[in-house]
């Protein structure tokens, strides 16, 4: 299956290409490493009648330790995070889930930029992204302004970008000194999508929790803060019942559907069981054990 | 009509210039412009990894890269590993030798990523092997007889090294 | 170049391979509904009207002609079947415009209500007008009999899922015509079998047709027989006098091609307290899907007759049928009906071994076939206590035993020996050259022909070159399926060459191998062989199940008897790859339909197939023995793909403490539950 026709630009400076999507509302969509694109457009489910390639647009691949945070540029592709040693020390939230994203191959093209665009609730970097509190750089014809991860996701396939705007770095903020996360993702057996996946970080003063976040991939039509089972852990230590408790809250609050991915029941119960490994994980790198 | 775009690829070693839709995918370009059947397709949806080869150093799968974005790219195939040379890669003499292929459909792209492994690292565990040809499905052999095939070129290209080497311009990033 | 070293340099010649001046490329408008009228067909090149044609049935477990109201048609006519099916043909000389006028196909269809479940399909009104009953198979074997009052029953519904096939490469077809022949180039397990097949439907003389078999990429039963796409390009080919390809897209291999398995079996088996079984009664339905042409008229006889599995089995009664329902028609799959039967008996085996508080295998052992007798359902089994007791030992059950987490097969394979097969060889220019009438599809024949030629007239290997199948080379041939080559088509070589060997010595006095080369040797050799031999197996694995219900297969052995095995290193790719596509029935793999008919799955992953992260390595031992047959082999290539489905159950049973019914095992059922 090969995909319908389409025009294809691509301008080597960011605001030519924020000037052809302009030109295009609507039907102009832009290309990062295409591993969601192209197999939409081979299945001939939709059709886009206009490309615009960022691959010529030079600089958007990096990933820069600041004073603050880290930065990586939109067209990193999911394989340089997972090698960076950088993220797999300061965001074991985030190595984890590149290391279980797609397979090896799909990682070497696939963009950071372009998982989270696509806003996909079944792709793993949204939930990654809200529960670490990134901030993402958002270009336009009136220039840059920012969004934070959990106001970036609308719905399905939606974000809080315009149609002529392009996504162009996130910034993960640094974490307190007693903090640690973890993403926990749950396949069934060969399926290309998890079931549920579960992305969780936490902050710690002594043993108690002083901030979490919680955020699930695949079990809601958008990725989204998890806030009801996350104000459980904040304030408390974080023992076996907070952690349960927390964790079937999680499984209450999400709103899975049944699909051949498996039963809404069953899903809730595999979000549940995630969670709470996700959060023990989260608190065991946060150095509480 | 839409507007063909004008290319350049450098395909194992050799600049290929053409004109071609922007639709087209490379996995087509290599096997139906510069004629390089030893790419093979194998669905639809980006998941049995036929279709792998080496662009700019790292293994990807060509069915689901456009021609056009792999403008001014440098792209090495089944067909450059031992291109020139009578002698097989030793990639490719281990999946002779230890049995690694039976209808050899899902080969290329398997040696391909193998490749690209061992240039990445050396030492090579039975697990991250496993883990590294996950995005390649073979339908034949089960596997063990792929695994113990790119066990044997890890020590292979120890020994002999690599002769791709010697081509800079096909060079694989490692 | 000798095979394996041309497809390590991506040298090999595959069908999407060809490329020739003035091709065509052919694409297929198909039916959007499971079941459903057509009204009206806009945008098409080719439809009904002009290809009026059916697919009759070929290649493995060909019978006579079904009902010939439900022969596949080539491109629907009143009716479709199947979500999949041929509507209409359009065709471009480039690709993606072909896939742009399918899209521009519009067809206009009256649903009706789609029947999806076999049994459901037996209360049903006729899918079809005119059509009575769903049943299209319905017979009964074996003699009903009163069970004992006092033996213990274990009754249990089972059910093996429909699968895909899925060879790496999909179906693909180039054909050309130069106004009186049609060669036609092909991926596929049987070019004999396309020919025929192409003939009949074409209604063409068989001597107007060359058969020409590519490098195939993998077929597992899928690739011996003619489809209806076939058909279609040799009609077009014919028509506009150009070349013609069409290459299956996988989504078109997901909804249209000729899946298998698909049965349902209703069975009670009767034994004394002491563990003798005494009888087996019950059902066996197929799930046929919407057309004859496939599997669905011959899988629940086959099936239904080996239900003794290798145990003495009494008394036997059982119902075998085979239900139309809207799918496509069920085609043979490795194993083909072999895998289907072994998971039933085998698996009541397991249950009466629990219900009696038994070793499973200790009561396998009690039943095991002492001496060779036919089955009352009609199947000879062999002796095969001696054989269980190695395997016993072998396979290191005592270690095993007891353990939770352990399951064991015991099989008979029944290999599809009877009809026989043929081959050629030429000498020339200090070649040889050899054609088989089946044609090898990854079993790599090549390395085993080699073996018995340097044997039989001390030529070396690299002066032998196996031919792909061409029927213009061959005049007859069957097919390389049911694990039947190592035996009858290499039985066909060492004949063929005992024959030159002959001629050879006839003219110069003595065989000498530099007489043979210097010479112009031919000899065809049809071997003909009626009876359906078999052999034994036994498969041992165990396997963890984590907190989530996570399937981790441990090990997973195999023992079996493969007579001579011509080329071990080969015995065990067949092994491992057929283990790992038993594991893919058993914990991943389906074609999962929705109520309406509509298929639920879209691509290779979702359909299942396992890469290496998910799978163990493999162990194989064998058996010691010889077959009967010239080449003194025993087939393989199925086995494991009937002995790994039944061990890796009952490892799961243990390890969970759930019945397993059937394949593929869904993880929901067997997610370990928690106490809060
Ligand atoms: C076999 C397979 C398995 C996969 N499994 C997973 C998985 O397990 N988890 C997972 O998360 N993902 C998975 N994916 C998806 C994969 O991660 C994609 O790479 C990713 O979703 C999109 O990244 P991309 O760079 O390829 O974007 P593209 O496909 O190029 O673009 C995706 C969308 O984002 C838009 N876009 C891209 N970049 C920008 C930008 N900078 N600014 C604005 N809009 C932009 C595009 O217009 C498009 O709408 C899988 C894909 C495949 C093929
Ligand atoms: S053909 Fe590219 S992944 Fe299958
Ligand atoms: S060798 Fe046939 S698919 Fe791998």
């Amino acid at each position: 299956m090969n995909p319908p026709i389409f025009e294809y630009f691509a301008p080597t400076g960011i605001d030519e290409v924020i000037d052809i999507l302009a030109k295009y509302p609507g039907e102009a969509k832009i290309l990062a490493g295409g591993q969601s694109l192209i197999p939409l457009l081979k299945s001939r489910i939709s059709s886009i009648p206009y490309l615009v390639s960022l691959s010529e647009v030079k600089g958007l691949s990096y990933v820069d330790e600041g004073k603050e945070g880290v930065r990586i540029g939109a067209m990193t592709v999911d394989s340089d995070l997972e090698n960076s040693e950088l993220i797999r020390k300061r965001f074991p939230l985030l190595h984890d889930a590149t290391g279980q994203l797609a397979d090896p191959l799909v990682r070497n093209v696939g963009t950071i930029g372009g998982n989270l665009s696509h806003a996909d609730p079944a792709n793993d970097l949204p939930a990654v992204m809200i529960a670490l509190d990134a901030r993402f750089a958002v270009r336009g014809r009136n220039g840059s302004r920012e969004i934070n991860a959990r106001d970036f996701f609308l719905d399905t396939f939606t974000t809080a970008m315009e149609p002529e705007e392009v996504l162009t770095e996130v910034t993960i903020p640094f974490w307190g000194k007693k903090s640690g996360g973890a993403y926990v993702k749950f396949k069934k057996n060969t399926w290309n999508f998890s079931v549920a996946a579960v992305a969780v970080q936490l902050e710690l003063e002594g043993n108690k929790c002083t901030r979490a976040h919680i955020a699930t991939t695949s079990v809601s039509p958008k990725s989204g803060r998890m806030e009801s089972a996350e104000n459980i852990l904040v304030g408390k230590a974080l023992t076996d019942e907070v952690i349960n408790k927390a964790a079937s809250e999680v499984a209450a609050s999400a709103q899975p559907t049944t699909d051949p991915y498996g039963t809404e029941e069953y899903k809730r119960e595999i979000l549940r069981r995630i969670t709470r490994e996700a959060i023990r994980k989260a608190l065991s790198r946060a150095g509480v054990n | 009509m839409v507007s063909k775009k004008h290319i350049s690829i450098t395909v194992n070693g050799e600049v290929k210039e053409t004109e071609v839709e922007p639709r087209m995918l490379l996995a087509h370009f290599l096997r139906e412009v510069a004629g390089l059947t030893g790419t093979h397709i194998g669905c639809d949806t980006t998941n049995c990894g036929a279709c792998t080869v080496i662009m700019d150093g790292k293994a990807v799968k060509s069915c689901t890269i456009l021609a056009v974005q792999a403008n001014g790219k440098k792209i090495l195939t089944i067909e450059g590993l031992s291109k020139g040379r009578e002698k097989l890669h030793p990639v490719q003499q281990s999946f002779v030798d230890k049995h690694g292929l039976q209808c050899g459909y899902c080969t290329s792209g398997m040696i391909l990523t193998s490749y690209w492994l061992l240039k990445n690292r050396k030492n090579v565990t039975e697990e991250e092997i496993r883990a590294a040809i996950s995005g390649n499905l073979c339908r034949c052999t089960g596997y063990d007889n792929i695994v113990e095939s790119i066990k044997d070129a890890s020590k292979k290209m120890e020994e002999e090294g690599d002769p791709i080497e010697e081509h800079p311009e096909i060079k694989v990033r490692a | 170049m000798e095979l394996s070293e041309k497809l390590v340099r991506g040298e090999g010649r595959f069908v999407d391979d060809i490329q020739m001046p003035g091709m065509l490329y052919l694409g297929f408008a198909r039916s959007q509904y499971a079941r459903a009228k057509i009204l009206k067909i806009t945008g098409a090149q080719l439809t009904h009207r002009e290809v009026n044609f059916e697919v009759v049935e070929v290649g493995e477990g060909a019978t006579e002609g079904g009902p010939a109201a439900l022969s596949h048609p080539v491109l629907a006519g009143e009716y479709v079947g199947y979500v999949g099916q041929p509507i209409a043909a359009v065709y471009s000389d480039d690709r993606y415009v072909a896939e742009d006028l399918i899209d521009s196909v519009e067809v206009e269809y009256e649903p009706l209500k789609a029947i999806v479940d076999p049994e459901e399909s037996l209360k049903r009104e006729g899918m079809y007008p005119g059509i009575k009953s769903n049943a299209i198979v319905d017979r009964y074997f074996g003699k009903d009999f009163n069970p004992d009052p006092s033996d213990i029953v274990v009754e249990r519904r089972l059910i093996n899922r429909r699968v895909a096939t899925n060879p790496i490469e999909p179906r693909g077809i180039v054909a050309a015509y130069d106004g009186h022949k049609l060669t036609v180039w092909v991926s596929t397990q049987s070019a004999h079998s396309i020919k025929e097949g192409l003939s009949e439907a074409l209604k063409m003389e068989p001597d107007r047709i060359r058969v020409v078999q590519v490098d195939t990429g993998g077929a597992f039963g899928l690739k011996g027989g003619l489809f209806p796409e076939y058909v279609v390009a040799c009609y077009l080919a014919m028509k506009e006098k150009r070349p013609v390809k069409w290459i299956e897209t996988r989504r078109e291999h997901l909804l249209a091609s000729r899946p298998g398995r698909g049965v349902v079996a209703n069975l009670r088996l009767y034994a004394k307290k002491d563990g003798t079984i005494t009888g087996l009664k019950g059902d066996v339905i197929v799930d046929n899907g919407a057309f004859t042409g496939g599997s669905g008229e011959f899988s629940p006889m086959f099936i239904a007759r080996q239900l003794a599995g290798a145990y003495k089995l009494p008394n036997a009664y059982v119902r075998a049928v085979s239900a139309l329902t809207n799918k496509a028609p069920q085609g043979p799959y490795r194993g083909a009906g072999r895998p289907e039967a072994m998971y039933f008996i085998e698996r009541l085996m397991d249950g009466l071994a629990d219900k009696l508080k038994m070793d499973p295998v200790e009561l396998r052992l009690i039943n095991a076939a002492k001496e060779t007798y036919t089955s009352p359902l009609g199947m000879q089994v062999e002796k095969s206590r001696e054989f269980l007791e190695s395997a016993i030992k072998e396979l290191n059950y005592e270690k095993y035993k007891g353990r939770e987490n352990v399951g064991f097969a015991f099989l008979i394979l029944y290999h599809a020996t009877a009809g026989g097969e043929s081959a050629r060889i030429k000498v020339e220019e200090g070649r040889l050259k050899v054609w088989t009438g089946g044609n090898a599809h990854g079993q790599r024949h090549d390395i085993f022909i080699k073996t018995l030629l340097k044997e039989e007239l001390g030529v070396p290997e690299d002066l032998v070159d196996a031919m792909k199948g061409d029927t213009d080379q061959l005049a007859d041939g069957v097919g390389a399926w049911g694990s039947r080559s190592s035996m009858v088509l290499s039985s066909a070589v060492i004949v063929a060459a005992r024959k030159i060997k002959e001629q050879v010595e006839k003219k110069h006095g003595k065989y000498t191998l530099k007489a043979l080369l210097e010479g112009n040797w031919d000899e065809y050799e049809f071997f003909k062989y009626d009876k359906t031999e078999s052999s034994l197996g036994a498969n041992l694995v165990t396997a963890d199940i984590d907190s989530y219900g996570r399937v981790m297969v441990k090990e997973c052995l195999s023992y079996y008897d493969a007579g001579r095995v011509l080329d071990p290193d080969n015995a065990r790719g067949q092994n491992a790859g057929g283990a790992v596509q038993g594991i893919g029935q058993t914990l991943s793999e389906e074609l999962s339909f929705d109520e309406d008919g509509l298929p639920l799955i879209t691509s290779i992953s979702d359909a299942g197939v396992l890469s290496a992260d998910l799978v163990p390595k493999f162990g194989i031992k064998f058996y010691k023995s010889e077959s009967p047959l010239p080449s003194k082999a025993k087939g393989l290539g199925e086995a494991p793909t009937i002995g790994v489905p039944i061990a890796l159950s009952r490892a799961i049973e243990l390890a969970t403490g759930k019945l397993i019914l059937e394949t593929p095992i869904r993880p929901e059922y067997i997610l370990p539950e928690e106490r809060a």
